[in-house]
């Protein structure tokens, strides 16, 4: 892919000061086959190398289950068989509700640091307030305040939701103040001597100059979404797929615990997947 | 009747007066001494100034401040008879066509995007389909015809400064502004994009403000050359009339060309 590009940049380098409209559109159409041919061979070793990754594992999971003999890890044929006797509807409604509380959570924690992060990285003087606060508060073990939240919000939803939000609203916050500030003032010039408005700077500059910090930190909250899930999970529900490993786990169905551990695990390689997509097509200046 | 006539002809005859760019005691200082001026400068409208000046002179101060870019500077800076606002009000009124060193195109966007993004600010009352013909005519008259759809980062310097000159000339502005736009460039594709730039103006005059530290181009490409000096005192306007109406062609060769160049270049070591 790397290959396909630079050959098309260099070509395109050497042709076009002619100011010929003919042999440059003749070079963008030569040099646009290969590197398409480029990116399906790519994508097929990728999902090659992520096949084997995923066979190895399996076949070592195989060979430790064999050789430990125990209850508490049977074999991947065995939890494989408890995986499909699962009732369909039973887990699609365990997924659904930790997926909306996880939406849900991502969601929120965006919202509040996208807002303070843009104000942060666009007005000084907004980051010179908020900053020891951030600073302050950014190294809390905020886990540690699930009773809190708890206690103040109750056993339902709104402690799950805020206790995932809490903890991935500051590294949101960060990294978009970073990404924002990353953004080279000068880019600004031309709209701004256009008598462009805020909301233009924003939509047209400012946002998608720091998409790909805000993409990078969904990518890593959506794993720390994850933990904090689980842990959430743990009390005061009967759906979601923390409570159904936990339950698993208490009635010692051991096969049905590492059944619902893989359906997690599969749940989550998704949305990253889904990210990556994201990224693709929105980051596509890059390449 | 003749009264009306009266009324009419000073607007009229005034109208070129009218539309001059007027700097007053423009001075900008932040804070360490002034970056430039105080300057006086009286440029009437439809006409390319070249801006000459060693660095420090304050060459692309001036270009800042006709821009609008400059939170605040001292003296007065006038388009057409309106200010130009220390910030944001410069474009409500006069369009300004920038094309700044770095070529000031947004990596995110393809190249039509970014003169579709510029005219979607600067003419909002024109339809869509009419922006999007424009973008494309000045596409095509630059010589980009086919790379429309590219990132600027699989463009070249030469390319990517025409991009940046079609959206200048598209949002068809009132003043248009260049910030040494040919200096990364090498000689052929630089003057190649001269003879480009001369050929535009002339299908579309505006106020053109041309900042640039190489004589031979101001030469050639302004009407009245504006010289800098970095010691405060006042610029000298330089008429260049002779060399302006040469054929192209015929300019770089030209006597007249030679010697205004060594004019100028005397004129820049004795005002130091």
């Amino acid at each position: 892919m790397k290959s396909g590009n630079n050959t098309e940049k260099s070509r395109a380098g050497n042709n076009g000061e002619k100011s010929n409209p003919e042999s440059d559109s003749a070079t963008s159409r030569a040099t646009s086959r290969p590197s398409r041919n480029n990116r399906i061979s790519g994508f097929g070793t990728m999902l090659l190398r992520l096949l084997s990754v995923f066979v190895v594992l399996h076949v070592l999971w195989g060979l430790i289950a064999a050789l430990l003999k125990r209850d508490m890890l049977p074999s991947p044929l065995v939890v494989y068989r408890a995986l499909f006797k699962l009732d369909g509807g039973d887990m699609l409604l365990n997924i659904g509700t930790s997926m909306g509380r996880v939406f849900a959570g991502i969601a929120l924690a965006l919202i509040v640091g996208l807002l303070l992060g843009l104000l942060m990285g666009r007005s000084p003087r907004w980051n010179r307030l908020l900053d020891p606060v951030v600073y302050l508060t950014y190294p809390i073990p905020k886990i540690a305040l699930l009773p809190v939240a708890m206690l103040f919000l109750g056993l339902g939803e709104a402690s799950k939701i805020v206790m995932i939000a809490l903890i991935l609203v500051f590294q949101v916050i960060i990294s978009v103040r970073d990404g924002v500030k990353a953004i080279p003032a000068n880019t600004y010039d031309v709209l701004t001597s256009l008598g462009a408005g805020r909301m233009a700077k924003f939509t047209q500059i400012t946002l998608p100059g720091a998409l790909s910090s805000i993409l990078s930190t969904i990518r890593i909250s959506l794993g720390t979404a994850f933990s904090v899930l689980f842990f959430t999970e743990i009390y005061g529900t009967e759906h979601g797929m923390g409570y159904f490993i936990m339950d698993a786990w208490l009635r010692l169905d051991y096969p049905g615990m590492y059944a619902g551990i893989l359906l997690f695990s599969g749940v989550g390689f998704l949305l990253f997947v889904l990210v990556d997509l994201f990224e693709h097509r929105f980051m596509k200046w890059r390449a | 009747m003749e009264k009306e006539a009266a009324i009419l002809t000073p607007s009229v005859a005034g109208k070129s007066e009218d539309q001059a760019l007027v700097a007053r005691a423009l001075t900008v200082d932040y804070g360490e001494g002034p970056v430039l001026g105080p300057l006086d400068l009286h440029l009437p409208a439809q006409g390319i100034y070249t801006v000459l000046g060693p660095s420090g002179s304050g060459k692309s101060t001036l270009l800042k401040a006709a821009a609008g870019l400059l939170p605040g500077f001292g003296g007065s800076l006038i388009y057409g008879g309106r200010p130009i606002g220390s910030g944001k009000a410069a474009g409500a009124e006069i369009r300004v066509g920038l094309v700044p060193q770095n070529y000031g195109l947004l990596p995110w966007q393809t190249a039509i995007a970014n003169i579709r993004t510029a005219l979607k600010i600067a003419r909002p009352d024109e339809d869509r389909a009419r922006r999007e013909a424009t973008a494309l005519r000045w596409l095509e008259l630059m010589g980009l015809s086919g790379l429309e759809g590219r990132y600027p980062r699989a463009l070249s310097g030469g390319q990517q400064q025409r991009v940046a000159i079609a959206r200048a000339f598209a949002i068809r502005p009132d003043l248009l502004l260049l910030d040494e736009p040919f200096s990364a460039l090498d000689a052929v594709t630089r003057e190649g994009l001269q003879r480009l730039l001369l050929e535009s103006w002339r299908q579309q005059p505006s106020t053109m403000l041309f900042v640039t530290h190489d004589v031979e181009e101001a030469v050639l490409l302004g009407r009245k050359i504006v010289i800098l000096t970095s010691s405060a005192g006042h610029p000298v306007l330089i008429d260049n009339e002779s060399v302006f109406f040469l054929a192209d062609e015929d300019k770089r060769d030209h006597e007249t060309f030679y010697e205004q160049t060594r004019h100028i270049r005397r004129i820049m070591r004795e005002g130091r």
